[in-house]
C-alpha cells in the first residue's frame, strides 16, 4: 500500500497513533519505578538472601538480646536472640516495634539550631558541635554549675561517655539524672533497707510453684517481662501439681493477669495490708507453717499486732482469703511474691516491697526463686526528688545548660512538674531526641542521636550479660551517635587533663576487649570476634547470700497511718501496659495493635466496673470526667467486672495519666507515687465511637476458650464424624499449630510480630471503629465473672488453615485453595473481592483490603520483600509465614537434608515469650506439634462444625483449688466441660 | 359487559405510545438523574474501595447484596405471570403480563448490577466467567456465586426473549399504522411478521415453548439465589427451606411490583377497561397467597431454629428478632405478613389506592426482608468476639437509589415506546369472551 500519496491521515498513520494513544491512557501513571542493579556488590550482600545481626533492644531496661534481620542493606524485622539468657530469642510489642522509631517519617534529617526568628533550621553538625561546645566551655570556665542531663539509664560506654565528658566540664555526678518512668526504686530501696545492698534481685519464676504478683504486670512491663512471662509459662507447662499457681492482688487485674488462678481485688493501696497480713498469717505460731527462715519468728510479735480486721478494712479481702493464700504459699515451695507494680506504688511502696521482701525471706525464696547479687546496673534511675529540684532550679534560672538524652518528662512525668516551663526559662536546651517531642520544641538545638539499630554500643543489664549495640545499617538520615557527639564537643574544646577517648567506636571496643579479659576468655581478641556474633558477652554469673537486717525489718511491719476516707471519691489506679508503656513514643504498630484486655488502639480510655457505670449512668464508649486534685481529663468509659467498684483505672501512655496524677514521692524510694489519688467522676454526656477490636468480651456460652480442671487436664475427645468425601492427601507435609492457652498471657507481641513480617497494614482509629482493623492475628478476649471476681480468658485467633475450610468451595474464582502440604492458601492476584470466604469463614479471621493500604516514607523501607503488599479488594489472611516456610525448606535444600522439626518457625510463634505458639509438620508423629496435638487439653475451635483446622488449642488450666487454713482439701470434682449438644 | 371490538383495543392500547407529556419527560428525567448519581457513587467507590461502604468484618455483604436479591425477587412475577400463568391458562394474566415482563427484564438488568458492584475489584468481574484463557485459569463451579453467574444470565436471556418475542405480533400491528422512526423501530421488533395463518400457528407453538422452558427458572432462579445464603455454614443462613422460601418472597415482592406499577400506569395511560379491578383484583389474591407463604417461612425458621440442634443458629434468630435490627425485623413482620392481611377483604382488594399502599408496603417489607437476613446473620456469628453491628453510608444509599433510578428509565422508556398491554392477546381474549359470553 502507500503508493498513491493520501490526502491527510493515512491509515497506517491512524492506527499507529491510535495504538500509542490507546497505550499511554492504559499506562498507570505512578507506575515509574526504577529498578537499580549492584555494579559494585557490597560484600554479603546477595539480593534476595537476609542477612543478621545482633544487637541489643532499647526499647526498656530489661535488657533483651536483638536479632535483626536486613534485606538488601535495610533492617526489616526484630526478632529476640536466642544466645541472649534474658530474652532467649523472644521480643515483647514494644522492643519489635521500635523498628518503627529507625523508620519513622518525621524522625529528625539531620541537626537543627534555633534561630533569631525562634524556628528551627538545618544546621551543619561542625556548626552544631560547634554551638554546643562554646556554650558548655563557657560554662565550664564558670565551674560547671549550671550544666545538667536528663537521660535514659546507660548502663553501658554511653553511659560511661557522658559522665566523663560531664565531668570534664566540671558537672558533677548530680548534676546527670536518669530517668525511667517506669523503674521500680521502692524493691531497691527494700534491699538497701533489708539486706543492706542497694539493687534489684532477679526473679526466676520458672522455679516457683506458686507466684504471687501484687500489681506487678511482669508479662507486660514490669522489670523484664520477656523473661519473666516465659518463666510463667515455664511453670505452666508442667502438669498436675507442680503447675504454677499464679495469685494477682490489684484493684484492677492487669493483662497479665488474665493468666492468674485468683484475683484478690483489694482497695487501691491495700496492697500492704494484704502483704503484712500475709506475713502475719505465715509468722503465726497458730498456723504451724513449717520450715520458715530463722527471722520469721522474732517477726511474730510485731506482725500479731495486726488485727485482721484491720486488714480487711484496709484491703476490702476477707480474711479468709489472705489466710488460704498464706496456706497456699506454705505448702507450694518455692515460691515468689512479686511486687509492687506500677499500679501498686503509691507514697508507701518500699514497705510494700519490704513486706513483698520479708514475705520471700520468711518463705524461703531468697536464693531459690529470688536471687540477690545479678544488678549490674552501674546506671540506676536516679531519686524523682531530684527531677522536682532540677524543675526548681530551672525556673529559678541556674540551669543554664540543658542536655537531655532519650528522656521526656514533659510526656512521662506529671503534668504538675510544668517540665515544659521551666525548659523555658533555660537558656540552652539540647536535645539528643531522635523525634520531635516536648524538649525540641522548646529546644536551642536538636542533636538526633542514631537508632540504635544504627550505631555501636553496649549494656550490661545484669551481672554475667553485656549485649553489644551493632550497627545493622547504614544512618537512614544524617544523624550522629549521641556518645560521639559528646566526646567530639569535648575535643573542639580540648581537655587533655580529662583524657576522654576521641572515638566512640574504639572506645566501645576497648570496653569490649575489656569485658572479654574479664570473663577469662583464653582469646580475648577471638573472644571478641564471637561476642560481636552472638550479639554480646555471656558468663555464668552466681548469686549472693544476703543476710536480713532483722531490726531494719521490724520497721516495716506496721500498717501505717489509714488513709481518710474520701466521701464519693474513686481510688485513681493508673497502669502501664504491654503496648503503650510509659508513653512519650508514637509509634504505628503499638498505637494499631489494640490493647490486651479492652482490645482498644489509638485512644486512651477509663475503666470502670459495672456497678461504677450503672451509678454514672454511663456505658462502653460514654465520655466520663475524671478529675483529681491535680487536673481533669475526659475519657471514653470502658466497662469490664476487671476493676473494683470504688477504683477508676487509666492507663499510661497518652497525656491523660500524666494530667492526673500529681508529683508525689516515695519518700524512701524517691520513686514516683502513681498509686496517691482519688478522682471524682462524672459522666462528660457525650459518647464517642470507640476504636474496639471487640466490642463483645462474652463468650455466651459457646466455649471458644476451653478449660480443663488442674486435677483433671483432659477434654473429651469424641471420633471424628464420618465424612463423605476422599481425605486430601498430603504427600510430603502437614503443615499444622498447637498453641497452648495456659501459656498465653495476651501480650501482643505475636500480632506486632505478624504486621512486622507479614506486612500488614496500618489503618488507624477509624478503621477499628468500622471493623477494618488488618491484624492476620488477634488476641480474643473473654470476661466472664466467677465467685471470687472477674476472670479473663485470652486466646490467639488466626486463619486455621482447616483441611475441609469453609472459605475454599465458595469463592467462585478459586483466589482461595488448599495446597497440597496443608496451607490455606490466598493468590491476592486472583481474588476479585467477593468476600464471600470471609462470610462463611466461622472464625472470622479473614481480613479485607478495604483501601490501599499506606506505608508513608521511610516506613516503606521496612516491608518485608518476601511478601506481596495488598492492594485494595483484595481478601488477605495468615499464611502460617509461608514465605519462613519456603525460606527454611530452601536453606534445608541447599544443604541436602530434610527440614528438622522446630526449624519452620512462623513469626508468631517465634517472637511468643511464653512459647504458646508451636508450628510443625503434623506428618512427623514425633515433631513437636504432633505430640501437642495428641494432649488430652487438645481441641479444635468449633470442632462441631467439622472443619479440621490445623492448630490445636490446648485448653486452659484452672486451678480453683483454694486450701483453707492450710489443710490440703481434695480438689473438687468438676466436670470436664467439653462439647455437648446444645450446651453453649 | 360487552367486550371491545379489535379496532378500540388497538387504539387505546397505541394511545398509550403518544410522545411523552411533560410529567412524564420529568419523571423519565428524575430516572436518569437517580441512576447517573449512583453511576458517580460507583466511580467513587471504584476509587477509593469499599471503604466507602459501611461493610465491615464481620458484615462483608449488606446493601449490595440486599439489592441484588431484592431485584432478582422483582424479576421473579414477570416470568411467573407471562409463562406459568400462560401454561395454566390463567385469563387474569393476559392484560397485565407484558409490564411484567419489561419489569423483570429492567429487573434482572437492575439485579445484575450488583453483583459487580458488591466486588472488591470490579473491573476484574470478567474472572467470574468461564471463558478460555491463555494462563489456564478456571472458575469454581462449587462456589454459588458461580451458579448465580449462570441462573442470572440465563434468566436475562430466556426472559428477554419471552419479551421479544411476545411483542412480535403488536409490533407488526404498530408498524402498519405508524411512520417515521416508530415505525423503523416497530419493524425491527416486528421482524417481518406479517400475520399469515402459518406464521401464528408456528407463533404459538415457539410461545408455549418458550413458556414451557422458562417455568423452571421461575422456580430454579431464586433458588440459586437463596444458595447463596443455605449453602454457606453461616447460622441464619444455612437452612434447607431458603429455596421455597426465596421463591415465594421473589413472587410475593414481584407481584406487588406488578400492583405497583400497574395501578399508577392504568390511571395515566387510561387504561381502566383494559386492565380491569377484576385483573387488579386476581393480582391482589397472588400477593395475599404469596404473603401467606411467606410467613409461613418466617415462623418455620424460627420453629426449625427452635427445635434444631444449634444453639448458635437459636443465638442468631433470637438476635435478629430481639437484637440490634429488632425495629427492621419487626417492621419487615408488619409489612409482609401483617398489613398483606388486610386483601382478605374485599373492599381492599377493589381499592386501588389501599393496595398500591399495601403493595408499596410490601415491596419496603422485602427488601427489608433481605437485609435482615444478611446483616443480622453476619453480624451474630459463631465468634462473639467478633460481633458487630452494620450501619449503611452515603455511597450505599447512593448507589441503592441509582438502582432504582435505573430501573424506572427504562421502564418509564419502555411503556412510551412499546405496547405496555398485548395487543394480539387482549384481541384474543375479546374474542374468548365473544364467543363464550
Amino acid at each position: 500500500m502507500g503508493d498513491e500519496p493520501h490526502e491527510g491521515m493515512s491509515r497506517r498513520t491512524f492506527l499507529q497513533i491510535a495504538g500509542a494513544a490507546t497505550a499511554a491512557g492504559c499506562t498507570p501513571a505512578r507506575h515509574a519505578e526504577k529498578l537499580v542493579p549492584y555494579l559494585v556488590p557490597p560484600e554479603h550482600i546477595v539480593p534476595g538472601l537476609p542477612l543478621f545481626y545482633r544487637t541489643a533492644c532499647r526499647a526498656c531496661d530489661a535488657g533483651c538480646g536483638v536479632t535483626a534481620r536486613t534485606r538488601e542493606g535495610r533492617v526489616i524485622k526484630l526478632e529476640g536472640n536466642p544466645d541472649d539468657p534474658i530474652g532467649r530469642g523472644a521480643l515483647c510489642a514494644r522492643g519489635q516495634a521500635t523498628l518503627q522509631a529507625l523508620y519513622a517519617p518525621d524522625r529528625w534529617k539531620g541537626p537543627m539550631r534555633r534561630g533569631g526568628d525562634g524556628k528551627l533550621a538545618a544546621v551543619s553538625w561542625d556548626d552544631a558541635i560547634a554551638a554546643l561546645a562554646s556554650t558548655l566551655d563557657d560554662e565550664r570556665k564558670k565551674g560547671g554549675r549550671g550544666i545538667r542531663m536528663i537521660t535514659r539509664g546507660e548502663s553501658g560506654s554511653a553511659g560511661a561517655v557522658q559522665k566523663s565528658v560531664l565531668a570534664a566540664f566540671g558537672a558533677g555526678p548530680a548534676q546527670r539524672l536518669v530517668l525511667d518512668p517506669l523503674d521500680a526504686p521502692a524493691i531497691r530501696a527494700a534491699s538497701k533497707a533489708l539486706y543492706g545492698k542497694d539493687e534489684m534481685p532477679v526473679f526466676d519464676l520458672g522455679a516457683a510453684r506458686s507466684v504471687v504478683a501484687f500489681g506487678a504486670d511482669f508479662a507486660e512491663t514490669w522489670l523484664s517481662p520477656v523473661e519473666m512471662s516465659r518463666q510463667l509459662a515455664a511453670g505452666r507447662g508442667r502438669v498436675g501439681d507442680d503447675r504454677t499457681r499464679f495469685t494477682w492482688v490489684a484493684p484492677r487485674l492487669a493483662m497479665t493477669a488474665s493468666s492468674a488462678d485468683d484475683w484478690l481485688a483489694c482497695r487501691a493501696g491495700g496492697e500492704l495490708a494484704i502483704a503484712l497480713g500475709l506475713l502475719r498469717w505465715l509468722t503465726d505460731p497458730k498456723n504451724g507453717v513449717g520450715d520458715l527462715a530463722p527471722e520469721a519468728h522474732a517477726l511474730a510479735g510485731r506482725l500479731g499486732a495486726i488485727t485482721t480486721a484491720e486488714v480487711e478494712r484496709r484491703s476490702g479481702v476477707p480474711w479468709a482469703r489472705v489466710a488460704a493464700l498464706g496456706a497456699e504459699l506454705s505448702r507450694r515451695r518455692p515460691s515468689v511474691v512479686l511486687g509492687p507494680g506500677i499500679a501498686s506504688a503509691g507514697a508507701a511502696a518500699t514497705p510494700l516491697a519490704a513486706a513483698i521482701a520479708l514475705a520471700n525471706h520468711v518463705l524461703g525464696n531468697v536464693g531459690r526463686t529470688v536471687l540477690y547479687g545479678l544488678d549490674a546496673q552501674p546506671d540506676p534511675p536516679s531519686p524523682l526528688g531530684q527531677l522536682r529540684s532540677l524543675v526548681e532550679e530551672m525556673r529559678a534560672g541556674q540551669v543554664r545548660v540543658l542536655l537531655v538524652g532519650h528522656a521526656d518528662p514533659a510526656a512521662t512525668m506529671p503534668a504538675e512538674l510544668r517540665f515544659g516551663e521551666a525548659l523555658a526559662k533555660v537558656p540552652m536546651v539540647v536535645t539528643f531526641n531522635a523525634l520531635p517531642d516536648g524538649i525540641s520544641e522548646r529546644a536551642h538545638l536538636v542533636l538526633p542521636d542514631n537508632h540504635s539499630l544504627e550505631s555501636f554500643g553496649d549494656l550490661a543489664p545484669r551481672k554475667g550479660v553485656t549485649l553489644l549495640e551493632q550497627p545493622t545499617m547504614t544512618p537512614l538520615a544524617d544523624t550522629r551517635s549521641a556518645s560521639q557527639v559528646l566526646l567530639d564537643v569535648a575535643a573542639k574544646v580540648g581537655l587533655p587533663e580529662a583524657k576522654l577517648p576521641t572515638d566512640y567506636y574504639e572506645f566501645v571496643q576497648g570496653r569490649g576487649a575489656d569485658e572479654a579479659k574479664r570473663i577469662g576468655a583464653a582469646d580475648p581478641a577471638a573472644a571478641q570476634r564471637l561476642a560481636s556474633e552472638h550479639g554480646g558477652y555471656f558468663s555464668p554469673a552466681a548469686p549472693t547470700t544476703v543476710t536480713l537486717s532483722a531490726g531494719a525489718a521490724e520497721g516495716f511491719l506496721a500498717l501505717g497511718a489509714a488513709p481518710s476516707p474520701t466521701e464519693g471519691a474513686f481510688d485513681l489506679v493508673v497502669f502501664p501496659t504491654a503496648l503503650r508503656g510509659a508513653g512519650g513514643i508514637d509509634l504505628p504498630w503499638l498505637r494499631e495493635v489494640p490493647d490486651g484486655i479492652t482490645t482498644i488502639n489509638w485512644t486512651g480510655w477509663a475503666e470502670i466496673s459495672p456497678a461504677t457505670a450503672k451509678l454514672l449512668g454511663v456505658a462502653s464508649g460514654d465520655v466520663v470526667a475524671i478529675t483529681t486534685p491535680a487536673g481533669r481529663v475526659e475519657l471514653p468509659a470502658y466497662v469490664w467486672p476487671g476493676v473494683r467498684d470504688d477504683a477508676v483505672a487509666v492507663p499510661l501512655g497518652g497525656p491523660e495519666a500524666p494530667t492526673l496524677l500529681p508529683f508525689t514521692v516515695d519518700p524512701v524510694s524517691g520513686g514516683l507515687a502513681w498509686r496517691s489519688t482519688s478522682a471524682k467522676l462524672t459522666s462528660a454526656g457525650r459518647r464517642v465511637e470507640l476504636p474496639i477490636l471487640g466490642p463483645n468480651a462474652d463468650e455466651h456460652g459457646r466455649e471458644i476458650v476451653r478449660t480443663v480442671s488442674r486435677a483433671h487436664p483432659s477434654l473429651p475427645h469424641p471420633p471424628p464424624p464420618p465424612s463423605m468425601y476422599p481425605a486430601p492427601e498430603y504427600p510430603k507435609h502437614r503443615w499444622a499449630m498447637a498453641i497452648d492457652l495456659d501459656r498465653c498471657t495476651g501480650c501482643q507481641a505475636c500480632v506486632v510480630a505478624c504486621y512486622a513480617e507479614n506486612n500488614v497494614p496500618v489503618m488507624g482509629p477509624e478503621a477499628t471503629v468500622r471493623g477494618r482493623n488488618m491484624g492476620w492475628l488477634r488476641i480474643e478476649r473473654y470476661f466472664s465473672v466467677g465467685k471470687d471476681g472477674a476472670r479473663v480468658d485470652t486466646m490467639p485467633m488466626l486463619c486455621q488453615h482447616c483441611e475441609s475450610a469453609p472459605c475454599e468451595p465458595v469463592c467462585p474464582v478459586y483466589a482461595t485453595y488448599h495446597t497440597g502440604e496443608g496451607l490455606n492458601a490466598q493468590v491476592y492476584n486472583r481474588c476479585v473481592g467477593t468476600r464471600y470466604c470471609s462470610n462463611n469463614c466461622p472464625y472470622k479471621v479473614r481480613v479485607f483490603n478495604w483501601r490501599d493500604p499506606e506505608f508513608p516514607a521511610p516506613l516503606n523501607l521496612q516491608l518485608n520483600p518476601d511478601v506481596t503488599v495488598r492492594s485494595k479488594g483484595v481478601m488477605e489472611k495468615c499464611t502460617f509465614c509461608v514465605q519462613r516456610i519456603r525460606y527454611a525448606e530452601n536453606l534445608a535444600r541447599d544443604e541436602g537434608r530434610p527440614v528438622a522439626d522446630g526449624e519452620i518457625v512462623p513469626a508468631c510463634a517465634q517472637t511468643c515469650p511464653g512459647q504458646a505458639i508451636v508450628f510443625g509438620d503434623a506428618h512427623d508423629p514425633a515433631s513437636r506439634v504432633s505430640v501437642l496435638a495428641r494432649d488430652g487439653r487438645g481441641y479444635a475451635v468449633l470442632d462441631e462444625l467439622n472443619t479440621q483446622p490445623a492448630i490445636t488449642y490446648l485448653a486452659r488450666v484452672r486451678d480453683d483449688e483454694r486450701p483453707e487454713g492450710g489443710e490440703k482439701q481434695p480438689p473438687a470434682p468438676e466436670a470436664p466441660r467439653g462439647p455437648k449438644a446444645g450446651g453453649r | 359487559m360487552s367486550a371491545p371490538g379489535f379496532a378500540s383495543i388497538q387504539r387505546r392500547i397505541a394511545a398509550t405510545l403518544r410522545a411523552p407529556g411533560p410529567l412524564h419527560t420529568l419523571l423519565i428525567i428524575v430516572a436518569a438523574s437517580m441512576a447517573i448519581i449512583g453511576g458517580w457513587c460507583e466511580a467513587i467507590q471504584i476509587r477509593r474501595g469499599m471503604v466507602v461502604s459501611g461493610l465491615n468484618r464481620p458484615v462483608g455483604w449488606a446493601v449490595y447484596i440486599t439489592d441484588f436479591v431484592f431485584w432478582v425477587g422483582i424479576a421473579h412475577s414477570g416470568t411467573l405471570i407471562s409463562a406459568v400463568l400462560f401454561l395454566l391458562r390463567a385469563r387474569f394474566r393476559t392484560a397485565v403480563y407484558r409490564v411484567a415482563e419489561a419489569m423483570t427484564v429492567f429487573g434482572v438488568m437492575t439485579a445484575g448490577l450488583f453483583p459487580m458492584i458488591h466486588l472488591g475489584r470490579p473491573w476484574l468481574a470478567y474472572w467470574l466467567f468461564p471463558y478460555p484463557n491463555q494462563r489456564q485459569l478456571w472458575v469454581n463451579f462449587r462456589s454459588p456465586l458461580m451458579w448465580d453467574v449462570f441462573a442470572v444470565s440465563t434468566y436475562f436471556i430466556v426472559s428477554s426473549i419471552f419479551l421479544v418475542v411476545g411483542i412480535v405480533p403488536d409490533a407488526a400491528a404498530l408498524r402498519d399504522t405508524t411512520t417515521g422512526w416508530r415505525r423503523r423501530l416497530y419493524s425491527i421488533f416486528a421482524a417481518g411478521w406479517r400475520g399469515t395463518d402459518e406464521e401464528w400457528r408456528h407463533y404459538l407453538r415457539a410461545y408455549l415453548y418458550f413458556a414451557a422452558f422458562a417455568t423452571p427458572l421461575v422456580f430454579s432462579v431464586h433458588s440459586v439465589v437463596s444458595w447463596d445464603f443455605a449453602v454457606s455454614i453461616l447460622p441464619g443462613w444455612h437452612s434447607t427451606i431458603f429455596p421455597p422460601y426465596f421463591v415465594a418472597g421473589a413472587i410475593f415482592s414481584g407481584m406487588a411490583m406488578v400492583v405497583t406499577l400497574l395501578i399508577p400506569l392504568r390511571r395515566a395511560f387510561h387504561l381502566q377497561d383494559v386492565i380491569t379491578p377484576w385483573h387488579i383484583d386476581r393480582l391482589a389474591r397472588v400477593v395475599l397467597f404469596t404473603s401467606l407463604i411467606v410467613s409461613y417461612s418466617y415462623a418455620l425458621e424460627f420453629i426449625l431454629a427452635a427445635r434444631g440442634g444449634e444453639s448458635a443458629e437459636r443465638s442468631t434468630l433470637w438476635y435478629r428478632a430481639a437484637g440490634h435490627y429488632a425495629p427492621l425485623f419487626w417492621t419487615m413482620i408488619a409489612c409482609n405478613s401483617i398489613i398483606p392481611l388486610s386483601l382478605f377483604s374485599r373492599r381492599m382488594r377493589g381499592s386501588t389506592i389501599g393496595l398500591l399502599v399495601v403493595c408499596l408496603l410490601v415491596n419496603v417489607g422485602m427488601w427489608l426482608e433481605r437485609f435482615v437476613i444478611l446483616v443480622t446473620s453476619l453480624s451474630h456469628d459463631r465468634i462473639p468476639f467478633d460481633w458487630r453491628t452494620y450501619a449503611v453510608r452515603p455511597i450505599e444509599v447512593g448507589i441503592t437509589l441509582g438502582s432504582f433510578g435505573w430501573f424506572f428509565f427504562w421502564f418509564l422508556l419502555f411503556v412510551r415506546l412499546l405496547p405496555s398491554v398485548s395487543i394480539a392477546e387482549m384481541k384474543e381474549e375479546a374474542v374468548h369472551e365473544v364467543t363464550h359470553v
